[in-house]
């Protein structure tokens, strides 16, 4: 009896979290689709009571949004794909090659996630420019090719593949490029996936990146486009809300097809 | 050769290839010959985002159809960011040919540092001259620093009161308040309800509680830059005013959106604002309407607000670039863009311009111009005068602190901050 | 059969027939050894150099002038910025508020992904569902989450404003009153990482094998004492690596605050990348931002070097 009680009390938390959660997002979802004066008029409504679509349509007649869509698809998708390549090649190193000066890249790899962001924008600016890279798709992409979080959570998961596989492998005759591509890999597709999805929610998500290494119009991504709505003195939520609401429903998709491989656990077993 | 390298010598090439094929080239100025007769073309950035861009979108088109020879492309980012971009665009020559830098006019002192902006020479009376006779004044005086113009007014706003007839007709207020003291007055009266009778921002706005202060008669500097809030005048007015946010007669810490949210809402009777406001006032299905900032003990007076357009000193095309800033300024773009936008011209001499005369918004705004001031105009680290005392002080005491402790802590950090050495 | 092998092959552990060979040679034997490590590790490596340890040491640089970007020359400050910095209180403010947010957002994203975890770690369709949704924000962006839940606690029009006052309450300025200000953004950012939390110590739960339970409830074990002596344990270094991840991010506070408060009010909510993003970018003093950076990279290296320490782990293996 007291089980029951103590799963029923376990189930109605759990509950209480999935509303917590999923609000915001019904809110949103529904503001984007709200007037300004049904906004006002009854803010405890959840829905909007009248619908209209203006959000939406100021979103696609002000920016050149499909231009923007493809940008971002661009640099997420091109830049996940490179990151995905070095991060599991560098990791491949780090998990299966004894070098020296292995512990020290290590290191330096994980001491490369303390330092915030803002510090090195201006330098890299900087660099950019007398690269020539300012506004080019190779600025956007090549210096986000790589991602520490990414090495050392394929590093983790390389780990804890059996070395037996490698041996197997390596007594046929096959050299390091050989088992990384033909074992380590396949193997490796849940953490894989994992990062790539993460990889890909980050880049899409990313704000302060295209805007400062950009300047053009047509070279801004999505977030970076729904932005030139917003203002000190801007009072469209429906507008905001859409551009907002759009801007997530790629990743939502992404994360529906992917999430099978990280939510259950499977991908991360690395990391124990 | 080992089949590692390989694979290297693959993604090297790759890179390379990838270094190849470029998006859309730098908008960068072609380096053909600068004279006139060629067709050139320019770059000007702008954080004109929000609902007044179509204006400003407007008039760059009107310049392009005009001017075959000269070809502008505008290209609007948040104010942050071109904050964060121009100071390194410039200085290394990557920049737009012209830009504004920021929407407070003091940011140009900023640039003088690093000697990013071109003198404009190209001013009088004539075709393609910039009129700084007929400009807003005030604008050209905080932009013009030993004897030399570096930017015009790419636009001048000024605050007036907007007020919803409905509030008032329901509280039984007959017309909006013509003095300070009404003013207050009124602000009591249309509370009640859920409804503010005023809506006032402290930070993240255009400034709303300097007019507060002016309309008392005290102020935030003096011309020596030193700091006046600790002056009689000062403390009786931060107190009156801040004793209506602590009666909740008005919200406190409220940003300038959220301010105009309140507005919009009709939860707010009153508001000082721009002239940006009211087409989305209109829209959110409000009784709009607009009067003069109630006057004060020294008559009338409001904020002005104004935004420079500056031109990159390593341009290369400064005729050209200056052409653009002429035709800005000139009375059919000022037309144009008043029509659009509800701004008043940021020209002196339209003011019996039929079109514009009775078109009710702008005649509203434009008639404020001659008295409205500047917000700390000239004042040394203007930015964190703002926002590390003016900002904190009001928020210190609509939360309920002692004016005079708060305003006194306000002045050292003032005075320290623009050297002021009394 | 013959071993053919085609290239450098990674050598076995004491493999180490070279010593009766000149060093230089056996300096080259082991750079051959290396080599394939090198080239793999090559892209990532070069880019990590190029575009981020460089424009880091290019930072710390900056930190010793008095910056202004695009100036012909650079004022010498030497440590002034760091002194300045050290009688700054807004600096101090701000240092305080980044700890308190970091401490308490990674004990509570702890404590709630461990518990959600637990609680969730069948594989029925109804805690795959539930666990998604949970993990459904790690996935949207900062600042859409901080933008939304802005307006969602805004007192005159947002919806928790409207739920309370419908129900008869007093509407609360979340964001607009100081004391609430900064337990409200704590709120958001675990609201936002709890799931990828669970995530990371589901794995941990997942690996703890069965047989440990067992051995654990012969002798009389259940309950609180399990977790305690068996799960715990088992879990530390995800534990580990999970409070490493959230600390680092949580003191690196940006999106959510510039969104919601923008340091305010009253710089109740003022976290040290606000006050460095402020200083570069609003104020134009770069150097400064720069000596900002370095002691918050100091102050990260220090809070995880005392992780590793309290977990007495050594090896991130």
């Amino acid at each position: 009896m007291s089980t029951d009680l103590r799963a029923t009390g376990r189930w109605t938390l759990l509950l209480i979290g999935v509303v917590v959660i999923a609000v915001p997002f019904i809110w949103m979802v529904g503001g984007s689709f709200r007037s300004e004066a049904d906004l006002y008029a009854n803010p405890a409504s959840l829905l909007p009571t009248t619908w209209t679509l203006h959000g939406y349509q100021s979103v696609w007649n002000d920016l050149p949004f499909a231009r923007m869509f493809l940008n971002s698809v661009i640099f997420a998708g091109i830049t996940t794909a490179l990151c995905v390549l070095f991060d599991s090649m560098f990791a491949y190193a780090l998990a299966r090659i004894p070098f020296r000066g292995s512990k020290l890249c290590f290191w330096l790899v994980i001491i490369t996630l303390m330092v915030p962001f803002q510090v090195t924008l201006i330098p890299v600016f900087i660099q950019l420019f007398n690269f020539g890279w300012l506004n080019t798709y190779q600025g956007l992409i090549i210096p986000r090719a790589t991602s520490a979080f990414g090495i050392f959570l394929l590093r983790q998961f390389f780990i804890s593949i059996p070395k037996e596989l490698d041996e197997a492998a390596r007594i046929d005759g096959a050299n390091h490029w050989q088992v990384y591509w033909r074992i380590i890999l396949p193997t490796a597709r849940p953490a894989l996936a994992t990062v790539a999805v993460l990889h890909f929610t980050n880049l899409w998500n990313d704000l302060l990146w295209p805007l400062t290494m950009t300047s053009s119009t047509e070279m801004l991504t999505l977030p970076a486009g729904l932005t030139l709505f917003a203002g000190q003195h801007v009072t469209d939520h429906a507008v905001l809300l859409a551009g907002a609401t759009i801007s997530l429903i790629p990743l939502a998709v992404a994360f529906a097809l992917a999430q099978r491989y990280f939510v259950a656990g499977v991908a991360t077993t690395g990391l124990k | 050769m080992p089949k590692s390298l390989t694979i290297a010598a693959a993604l090297a090439a790759s890179a390379l290839a990838l270094a190849g094929c470029a998006g859309p080239a730098p908008s960068q100025p072609s380096t053909t010959s600068s004279s006139s007769q060629e067709k050139v073309a320019l770059t000007l950035w702008t954080g004109f985002t929000g609902g007044d861009r179509p204006a400003y979108d407007a008039l760059v088109k009107a310049f392009n159809d005009s001017h075959p020879d000269i070809q502008v492309t505008m290209e609007v980012q948040p104010w942050d960011t071109i904050g964060q971009k121009l100071p390194a665009a410039w200085a290394t020559g990557q920049g737009p040919d012209l830009a504004t830098p920021n929407f407070d006019p003091n940011i140009l002192s900023q640039y003088l540092k690093t000697n990013s902006l071109l003198p404009i020479t190209a001013t009088g009376t004539g075709e393609g001259q910039i009129d700084v006779e007929h400009l807003a004044p005030a604008a050209i005086k905080a932009f013009t620093q030993d004897g030399k113009l570096y930017a015009v007014p790419a636009n001048v706003a000024t605050l007036q009161l907007y007020y919803n007839k409905a509030l008032f007709a329901a509280a039984g207020i007959a017309a909006p308040p013509t003095t300070v003291d009404e003013f207050r007055a009124d602000a009591q009266k249309l509370t009640g309800n859920g409804v503010f009778g005023l809506s006032i921002a402290d930070h993240e706005t255009i400034q709303m509680w300097p007019i507060l202060q002016w309309l008392d008669g005290s102020d935030i500097v003096d011309q020596n830059n030193c700091s006046l809030l600790s002056s009689p005048e000062t403390v009786k007015s931060l107190s009156a005013w801040s004793k209506l946010v602590i009666d909740k007669f008005a919200p406190v810490g409220l940003s300038g959106a959220e301010s105009d949210s309140l507005f919009s809402a009709g939860k707010a009777a009153m508001q000082l604002n721009g002239p940006w406001a009211a087409a989305g006032y209109t829209k959110a299905g409000i009784d709009l309407g607009v009067a003069a900032v109630p006057a004060g003990v020294n008559g009338s007076t409001t904020l002005a607000s104004t935004v420079p357009m500056a031109i990159s000193a390593k341009t290369k095309y400064p005729v050209q670039a200056q052409e653009f800033l002429a035709w800005w300024t000139g009375k059919t773009a000022q037309r144009q863009f008043a029509l659009d936008s509800g701004f008043p011209p940021v020209r002196t001499d339209m003011a019996d311009d039929a079109k514009l005369a009775s078109n009710e918004v702008v005649a509203k705004f434009a008639a404020a111009l001659p008295t409205a001031r500047l917000y700390l105009p000239g004042v040394p680290s203007a930015t964190k005068v703002d926002s590390d005392v003016y900002v904190t002080l009001i928020g210190q005491i609509t939360r309920g602190e002692d004016v005079a402790k708060a305003t006194a802590e306000a002045t050292t950090k003032l005075n320290a901050l623009t050297g002021c050495s009394k | 059969m013959q071993q053919v092998s085609v290239g450098p092959v990674s050598s076995r552990p004491g493999a180490g027939g070279t010593h009766h060979l000149p060093a230089r040679r056996r300096a080259h034997r082991a750079w051959l050894r290396d080599r394939p490590a090198w080239l793999f590790a090559a892209p990532s490596l070069a880019i990590i150099l190029v575009f981020i340890v460089w424009p880091i040491i290019q930072s710390f640089r900056y930190s010793l002038y008095d910056w202004t970007v695009g100036a012909a020359e650079q004022q010498w400050v030497g440590l002034g910025n760091y002194i300045a910095l050290f009688h700054d209180e807004l600096f101090w403010n701000a240092l305080r508020i980044t700890v308190i947010f970091a401490v308490s957002s990674v004990v509570l994203q702890l404590i709630l992904g461990y518990a959600s975890a637990s609680a969730l770690q069948a594989e029925t369709w109804l805690a795959k569902a539930v666990r998604s949704i949970y993990f459904f924000p790690t996935i949207v962006a900062l600042a859409t989450i901080g933008m939304v839940w802005r307006f969602l606690l805004d007192p005159n029009i947002g919806l928790v404003a409207g739920i309370t006052v419908a129900f008869g309450g007093h509407a609360v300025g979340w964001l607009q009153d100081p004391d609430p200000a900064l337990p409200t953004v704590i709120f958001v950012n675990v609201w936002k990482n709890v799931g990828f939390t669970m995530v990371i110590l589901l794995a941990g739960l997942k690996g703890i094998p069965a047989q440990l339970y067992e051995a654990a409830r012969l002798d009389g074990a259940s309950g609180f004492r399990l977790t305690r002596h068996v799960t715990l344990p088992s879990i530390r270094p995800t534990l580990l690596l999970a409070g490493i991840m959230l600390t680092i991010n949580s003191m690196q506070v940006f999106d959510l605050v510039y969104v919601m408060t923008n340091g305010g009010p009253l710089n109740h909510t003022d976290t040290l990348v606000n006050v460095l993003y402020r200083e570069g970018f609003q104020n134009f003093r770069q150097g400064y931002a720069s000596a900002i950076a370095w002691v918050l990279f100091l102050i990260i290296l220090a809070a995880s070097a005392l992780q590793l320490k309290l977990m007495r782990y050594d090896d991130v293996d």
